[in-house]
């Protein structure tokens, strides 16, 4: 008999299966020609209990590991990339408050976690991958402090209700504090009307002078940067599997086509034309699903995984959207429709070239790691 | 109140195939469902638990791995499951499978309601049910599309039929099958699914249960598959009726009539 974690993570891969068949496809294509969720679809998500898979039991979660929490995302994916999306942000913010807040800050917020959606933001009109450009702030008053600044391109910025928020708390020094969009000062900007994963909602927050006490603090005051950085981290693994989830429907989409398809009197699964397309984006696939289940597999371990989770962002972008280009020459006229689903893929998959990093950044990165090596 | 649910695995739709040599289902290699009939039917049972406060246990018959079903329909709320797994039971028809289960029935006890989905989507027999009502000798309610407590120890059931509607009231204990039109299963929430690990999973082998040994398995299965196929369509000959209304209803009053019909 396979161990409980096994038997339990195949449960789950199940019905994830099965709500994505009957819940989540369906949805595609309205959802980007709607540029949202439908009504009732995140509650529905959360009445299932979606957003509570990785957190800790304790806080009412299903305490699901990093393994298999990338391999829900994959297998949403397969369905619809922008609910793979919105969960992989919440996931990643979970993650930060559960390895850097306080126990009372736990205690406080994480049971909630499972109800509301949580959101990580850091970019500013005046700096993304530039943390050090933001003119956020975090000022001491007393015994608080008083935040004020702009967020924007948020993931789920305007869905999510608790945002960790990176500031500045003197001119060289970020530090990440979390806050709740009921506190004082706290409002919704605009949202951002984006290319792809059109249900993915990414928005602005705006904070005027919201106090907040030491619990709100993550890690120490100056911990901005290395904080930051760990959410990318655990947020790129979780990208290479909504990457590998769009692959896999790419391939789905030209394997099916192919097979029913003919160019005269030939069927298109005898083209080698065809092969060479095919084989490249099952081989795409299947490497990014290798790297992300890698980054996984050494974060469970709790070993370094920072350099693999950048190779899997940064490998699976460019894949993806290389294999939703084959995908769209292969149907050729239906691929560009915006009757079919196609195209949209390759949109949703561009975001990934820039979100959480650029694969410029990645690319830096993983050269830096190996230098030092 | 205790509600029993009989379930069982099925190998994943549309992979089905028959085994060329002992003509049954050929189920190695697939992946193993709860039979989608049957969580309609553990789904009453919860709304069940839900109005009622009753006990819900689940009950299969199958290898180790139909646990995952069992498991599964736990995550789903269920209290508690058992599964009957032995060689000895092994390529049991409807009526030696019904047998294991109502003698299983019997040592769990007290069981007011047993529920089983209308039919599993491998064999598509339907059977099982009725057998075990019989076995047990309860009344039985077969293909309900809708079921209330109608009284402290009745239930009353409308059940659905291809051409009529009917609403029975039986006595409990009862043995009753669900069609899928009775309600939507609730999905199991991944915190539900590491939970239903803590929960009770008996396991029960031959020794286990009070059993007469010739009713078990293929030698007490008095059934015989001797070949699994799809039939052959059958070609009907075809007589357009032609011109009017008026004209076309009077050829078809004229070959009704030469086919003695009216």
């Amino acid at each position: 008999m396979p161990s409980t974690t096994a038997a339990a993570e195949k449960l789950l891969l199940q019905m994830v299966d099965d709500y994505t068949e009957r819940e989540i496809s369906p949805q595609d294509m309205p959802m980007d020609k709607a540029g949202d969720f439908p009504a009732g679809f995140i509650q529905k998500l959360t009445n299932t209990g979606f957003l509570g898979i990785m957190l800790p039991q304790e806080f009412g979660g299903a305490g699901f590991g990093p393994e298999v929490t990338a391999d829900v995302l994959n297998h949403i994916a397969r369905g619809n990339a922008s609910t793979a999306v919105t969960l992989e942000g919440h996931f990643k913010t979970i993650d930060q408050i559960l390895k850097y807040g306080t126990p009372a800050l736990q205690k406080a917020l994480l049971p909630s976690a499972t109800d509301r959606i949580f959101a990580f933001s850091m970019t500013e009109a005046s700096g993304g991958s530039n943390p050090m450009g933001i003119g956020s702030t975090a000022t001491r008053e007393g015994d608080h402090w008083v935040i004020t600044g702009d967020k924007i391109m948020i993931t789920n910025g305007g869905l999510a209700q608790v945002y960790c928020v990176l500031v500045k708390t003197a001119p060289k020094e970020l530090s990440v504090f979390v806050v709740d969009q009921d506190m004082p000062g706290f409002s919704f900007g605009k949202r951002e009307d984006f290319l792809g994963l059109k249900g993915t909602p990414v928005g602005e927050i705006v904070m005027d002078h919201i106090i907040v006490d030491d619990d709100h603090l993550l890690g120490k005051v100056g911990d901005g940067g290395i904080i930051g950085d760990s959410a990318h981290d655990d947020a790129r693994i979780l990208m290479g599997a909504v990457l590998t989830g769009i692959m896999e429907h790419d391939l789905k989409i030209a394997t099916d086509y192919a097979k029913e398809r003919k160019a005269g009197d030939t069927p298109l699964t005898d083209l080698q034309v065809t092969h060479r397309k095919v084989a490249d984006i099952a081989m795409r696939k299947e490497t990014t699903k290798l790297l992300y289940q890698k980054a996984a597999q050494l974060k469970a371990a709790g070993q370094p995984y920072s350099e693999e989770a950048a190779m899997a962002k940064a490998h699976g972008s460019r894949a993806a959207v290389s294999a939703g280009d084959d995908t769209l020459q292969i149907l050729a006229g239906y691929g560009y429709s915006r009757e079919y689903p196609v195209e949209h893929l390759i949109r949703d998959a561009r975001a990934m070239e820039i979100a959480e990093g650029t694969v410029e950044k990645m690319r830096s990165a993983i050269a830096k790691a190996e230098f030092n090596k | 109140m205790k509600i029993v649910v009989c379930i069982k695995q099925v190998p994943e739709t549309n992979n089905v195939k028959i085994d060329p040599v002992t003509h049954n289902l050929d189920r190695r290699g697939l992946a193993g469902v709860m039979n989608p009939f049957d969580k309609n039917a553990v789904e009453l049972a919860l709304n069940l638990k839900d109005t009622t406060g009753a006990e819900v246990a689940l009950l299969t018959m199958g290898p180790d791995d139909y646990a995952e079903s069992v498991r599964e329909g736990m995550a789903m709320g269920a209290d508690s499951g058992y599964l009957l797994s032995d060689r000895a039971f092994a390529g049991a028809d409807t009526l030696a499978t019904g047998y294991v289960i109502a003698q299983a029935l019997k040592k769990i006890g007290d069981a007011d309601l047993i529920l089983f989905g209308r039919q599993a989507v491998d064999a598509d027999t339907g059977q099982v049910g009725p057998i075990v009502a019989e076995f047990l000798n309860q009344p039985q309610i077969t293909y309900a599309a809708s079921l209330r407590m109608s009284g402290p120890n009745e239930v009353t059931a409308e059940r659905l039929l291809e051409d009529t509607k009917q609403t029975l009231v039986a006595q409990l204990p009862a043995v009753v099958s669900v069609r899928s039109e009775l309600n939507t299963p609730r999905y199991p929430t991944p915190r539900n699914i590491q939970l239903s690990f803590e929960k009770p999973l008996t396991v029960w082998h031959h020794d286990d249960l009070d059993l007469d040994d010739t009713r078990l398995g293929q030698s007490g299965s008095p059934t015989v598959v001797t070949k699994v196929y799809a039939p052959e369509p059958v070609k009907r000959e075809l007589t357009p009726l032609t011109g009017t209304p008026s004209e076309a209803a009077s050829q078809l009053i004229k070959a009704l009539k030469e086919h003695q019909l009216i």
